[in-house]
C-alpha cells in the first residue's frame, strides 16, 4: 500500500512539472522568444566551439558507416550523447538566466 | 542517403500542394505573427503522449503531430500509410520509405522562404547565404554597360580562375559576381585563345584598379595602396644589385602578384645551381627519379646570377661601369602566392610547350628565398636553424591551374581545395572529386598557395 502511494506522489509530482513545462513552452513560443533563444543558442555553441566539435564527431559516424549508407538517425544516436556532454556550462548557466528573467517579466 | 530527394513525395506534389505546404510551415514550424505563434503553442503536442518534446514531427497528409524518439509518429505512418513527415524544430521533411529526410529541392525552397519570412517578422536578423541575383537584378546587370554577369560561356579559363578567386568550387550554374568589363581586345594579348596566366594578371589588375577608383583620394601610392587585391595577392621581390669591384648592393623592391619560374628544357640554362644556396633541408625534398621540384625552380630564381661584361651596371660606389651579380629574393610575401610554372617558349628560336613534370608540394615553407633568410647568410649563419616558431612562412597549397594540349589549341582544368584535404577537380561547368594524388601527379601551370598562418596587422 505504502509503496503505490509512494509511486502515485511521484507520478503526481512528475506530471505537475511536465505540466509546468508544457506551459512553460506555450509561453516561451507564444511571446516568439523560443525563436530568439534558439538563435541565441546556436551563437552561443558556435562561439565556444562546439559546433565545430560537433561536425567533427559526425564526420566520424559518417567514416564509419559510409556515406552512401548513413543516416540522419544514425547521426543522431551517434552524436548526441557526447553532443549533450560536450555543452559548456557557461552556456547552459546563460540560456536559463534568459529563461527566468522572461519568466520574471511575464508571470501570470 | 539521396541528395536530390525521393520519388514517394510524389504522391504529396498533387493539387495545391505548395499553398498546403506553406501553411504547414507558417502554422506550426516557423510562426512568424502572434497568431500562428499561439495555435503553435497550443496545438504542437503530441496526439499520442501529450509532450512537446522528443523531436516532434506532424504527419504531412493528415492533421497528427507525434514524438519522433518515442516512434508515435512511426506507429501512425504505418497505421495510416502515411509516408511523409515533418520535423517541427527544424522543418526537415522525412520519408518513412526511405527512412531518412529527404531534401527534395521544391520543398526546401518553400522552406527557406518560409523560415526568412517568419525571422523578418520577429526581427531575427537574416542567415547568411551566397548571392544569387534576383530576376530583377539580372535585367538591370544586363542594362548597365559597365557592368556584366559572368556566364558560364565566357573566357576560357575563367570559370578555373574564379575558383581560385573565390575559394571553392562552383557549381553548373553561373558566378553571382558582377565584375567590371574585361574587355580581351585591351587587356589580354592578341592570341586567339587567352593564357590563364595572362587573364589572371588582367582579372588582379582591372579589380586593383576597380578597388583603387572606389577608395579616391586614399590611394597615394600606386604600388600599395590598401586595398583588397594588395593585401591578399601583392608580394614585394627584392632585388639586390651588388658590384663586382667594391660589393656595394644596390636594392629595389618591386611588388608582384605572381613569380613566374623557368623550368629545365626552356631555352634558358636551368642548371647548374649555384652553391650555397639551400632549400631543400627545410622543405625536405627527395629527388627519388631526379624529378625536377618547385624548390629547384624557387632555388633557380633566387639564385645571384652573374650580369656580364656586356651587361655593366653604373656603380654608385665605384662612379663606373662595371660588372655585378644580381639576386632575387622575397622581400614580403602576400597571402595568397601565386606561381606561373613558364612552360610556353616563345623565344626568337622556338615556339612550344614545355611539359616537363615538375612537382611541387602540398605545403612549402618560403623561409630560404626569403631576403632576411639571405642576409643572415651573408652574415656567416649558413645553417639555417629550423625555426619552427616562426610560421609566417610556411605556405599550403590550394588550387592548381593545369593546361593540356600545345601552344596553338588547348584546354584548362583546375583542381581546388575545401577545408583541409577536399580536392575537387574542375573541368568547365563539371565538377568531379579528385584525389590528393591526382592532384600532385598533375603537370601544374599555375599554383596557388595562401599562408598557413594569418596574423593581425
Amino acid at each position: 500500500m505504502n509503496v503505490l502511494l509512494y509511486y502515485n506522489t511521484y507520478l503526481i509530482n512528475m506530471s505537475k512539472e511536465s505540466q509546468m513545462r508544457a506551459a512553460i513552452n506555450q509561453k516561451l513560443i507564444e511571446m516568439g522568444e523560443r525563436e530568439r533563444l534558439k538563435e541565441l543558442l546556436r551563437a552561443k555553441l558556435i562561439e565556444c566551439g562546439w559546433r565545430d566539435q560537433l561536425k567533427a564527431l559526425c564526420k566520424d559516424v559518417i567514416k564509419e558507416k559510409g556515406i552512401e549508407n548513413v543516416t540522419v538517425e544514425d547521426l543522431v544516436a551517434g552524436v548526441t550523447p557526447k553532443g549533450r556532454a560536450l555543452v559548456p556550462d557557461s552556456v547552459k548557466k546563460e540560456l536559463l538566466q534568459r529563461i527566468r528573467a522572461f519568466l520574471a517579466q511575464h508571470s501570470t | 542517403m539521396s541528395p536530390a530527394g525521393c520519388s514517394h513525395v510524389n504522391g504529396f506534389k498533387v493539387d495545391n500542394w505548395k499553398q498546403n505546404l506553406r501553411v504547414i510551415y507558417q502554422c506550426f514550424v516557423w510562426s512568424g505573427s502572434a497568431e500562428t505563434r499561439k495555435r503553435k503553442a497550443k496545438s504542437c503536442v503530441c496526439h499520442m503522449c501529450g509532450a512537446h518534446l522528443n523531436r516532434l514531427h506532424s504527419c504531412l497528409h493528415c492533421v497528427f503531430f507525434g514524438c519522433f524518439s518515442k516512434k508515435h509518429i512511426h506507429d501512425h505512418a504505418k497505421n495510416k500509410r502515411h509516408n511523409l513527415a515533418i520535423d517541427l524544430l527544424y522543418g526537415g521533411i522525412y520519408c518513412f520509405v526511405c527512412q531518412d529526410y529527404i531534401y527534395d529541392k521544391d520543398m526546401e525552397q518553400i522552406a527557406k522562404e518560409e523560415q526568412r519570412k517568419a525571422w523578418k517578422l520577429q526581427g531575427i536578423g537574416e542567415k547568411y547565404s551566397m548571392w544569387e541575383p534576383t530576376k530583377r537584378e539580372l535585367e538591370l546587370l544586363r542594362h548597365n554597360p559597365k557592368r556584366r554577369k559572368i556566364t558560364a560561356n565566357c573566357t576560357i579559363g575563367l570559370r578555373a580562375l574564379s575558383g581560385v578567386l573565390l575559394g571553392s568550387p562552383l557549381s553548373s550554374h553561373s558566378l553571382p559576381v558582377a565584375a567590371p568589363r574585361l574587355d580581351s581586345r585591351r587587356h589580354l594579348a592578341g592570341y586567339e585563345q587567352q593564357d590563364a596566366h595572362e587573364f589572371l594578371i588582367a582579372a588582379l589588375d582591372v579589380l586593383h584598379r576597380h578597388c583603387k577608383d572606389d577608395n579616391g583620394k586614399k590611394a597615394n601610392n600606386p604600388n600599395h595602396c590598401n586595398c583588397i587585391i594588395d593585401q591578399i595577392f601583392t608580394g614585394g621581390l627584392q632585388s639586390d644589385v651588388t658590384c663586382q669591384v667594391c660589393h656595394g648592393v644596390s636594392t629595389t623592391i618591386d611588388p608582384f602578384w605572381d613569380i613566374s619560374l623557368d623550368l629545365p628544357g626552356s631555352s634558358t640554362p636551368f642548371w647548374p645551381l649555384s652553391p650555397g644556396s639551400d632549400g631543400s633541408v627545410v622543405n625536405g625534398d627527395s629527388h627519388p627519379t631526379g624529378a625536377t621540384t618547385l624548390t629547384d625552380c624557387l632555388r633557380r630564381f633566387t639564385r645571384p646570377e652573374h650580369l656580364g661584361s656586356s651587361a655593366k651596371i653604373k656603380c654608385s660606389g665605384c662612379h663606373s661601369y662595371q660588372e655585378s651579380t644580381k639576386q632575387l629574393t622575397m622581400k614580403r610575401l602576400p597571402i595568397v602566392a601565386c606561381f606561373h610554372l613558364k612552360r610556353f617558349e616563345h623565344s626568337a628560336k622556338l615556339r612550344r610547350k614545355i611539359t616537363t613534370y615538375v612537382s611541387f608540394p602540398l605545403e612549402l615553407d618560403m623561409t630560404p628565398f626569403m631576403a632576411s633568410s639571405k642576409e643572415s647568410r651573408m652574415n656567416g649563419q649558413y645553417q639555417q636553424p629550423v625555426d619552427s616558431l616562426n610560421n609566417d612562412n610556411k605556405y599550403s597549397l590550394f588550387a592548381v591551374v593545369n593546361h593540356q594540349g600545345t601552344l596553338e589549341s588547348g584546354h584548362y582544368t583546375t583542381f581546388i581545395r575545401q577545408h583541409k584535404d577536399q580536392w575537387f577537380k574542375c573541368d568547365d561547368a563539371i565538377i568531379t572529386k579528385a584525389s590528393i594524388k591526382d592532384v600532385l601527379d598533375s603537370e601544374g601551370y599555375l599554383l596557388f598557395y595562401h599562408k598557413q598562418f594569418l596574423e593581425y596587422e
